[in-house]
């Protein structure tokens, strides 16, 4: 009996879901992403209570120099001479929207009173709440 | 002479779908970070010429030296050591205000790790939270007496 020549099948990959698969990703990375308003490189004090931070919310980041930087949460953050302009800052933006939050980025390092002009600036500005920005403490810190 | 004619291809190109797809996601991952967005929420009193005035004797001062040490109401204490200090008094009175006075050369994570302790009151005994104010130098200049 004379068998039937077997059939060469083709080796390939399928790839018919790739593109199912990248969307979704896609999907998730869309979701997920927040634009970074102010890139200043500080060493965040560390707590054991982190509430998540509003999106949008304004910045205002003190680095280890005491240099003040001041973001509305919509454009990438800018330097400021002092915090007298943290308040005209600040009091422009509550004039927008006076549910507006502030997210305070200071070094953990920086001295107190620079910190106190600043939060004495956002207050005259009438801002309700601050979020002081830190990092989680970790079990090596106890 | 017979034509012969290629039967129509009526399939959508979809060879290059994963290409473009990966490509955005390269973008979105190389434009995504994952930074620290949680931090301790303070809500600010709200700032008029005439504050509430508060009884020095009514409130516990935390004051913060210079060098990082807490000194409450005059002792010096442990950082762990404030929250066994506050529970009977705030037992008694749990509207008793907790005021936080850092030196303007004091590091700001003192204040931060002091503001922590204070907020995690609830989960170590104190059945309320705590009602804690940290008046700036000016108020300080302006109210304190």
């Amino acid at each position: 009996m004379k068998l039937a020549a077997s059939k060469k099948h083709e080796p390939a990959i399928p790839t018919a879901s790739m593109a199912d698969i990248a969307f979704l990703l896609i999907i998730f990375f869309m979701l997920t992403i927040t634009f970074e308003v102010d890139k200043t490189q500080v060493k965040l004090p560390k707590t054991n209570i982190r509430i998540e931070i509003p999106k949008k919310a304004a910045y205002v980041a003190i680095d280890s120099t005491g240099r003040i930087k001041v973001s509305s949460g919509e454009d990438l953050s800018a330097s400021v001479p002092s915090a007298d302009e943290v308040h005209s800052f600040a009091v422009g933006v509550i004039a927008q929207n006076p549910q507006k939050d502030f997210v305070l980025k200071a070094d953990g390092g920086v001295s107190y009173g620079d910190v106190d002009l600043v939060m004495d600036a956002l207050k005259r500005a009438k801002v309700r709440t601050i979020y002081l920005l830190s990092e989680q403490v970790t079990v090596d810190d106890i | 002479m017979k034509i012969k004619r290629d039967a129509a291809d009526d399939e959508i190109p979809t060879s290059s779908m994963a290409d473009i797809a990966f490509l955005l996601i390269i973008y979105f991952m190389v434009t995504t970070t994952f930074t620290a967005t949680r931090g301790l929420d303070f809500a600010l009193p709200e700032d008029d010429d005439s504050p509430p005035v508060v009884e020095k004797e009514d409130s516990v001062l935390i004051e913060i030296l210079p060098s990082g040490e807490y000194v409450v109401d005059q002792q010096p204490m442990q950082l762990s050591g404030i929250i066994d200090y506050l529970k009977p008094k705030l037992d008694a009175n749990p509207k008793k205000p907790v005021i936080i006075r850092p030196d303007p050369q004091s590091q700001y994570k003192s204040m931060v790790t002091v503001l922590d302790e204070l907020r995690q009151a609830t989960e170590k005994g104190i059945k309320e939270e705590i009602r804690i104010s940290i008046p700036t130098q000016r108020e300080i200049e302006s109210f304190w007496y």
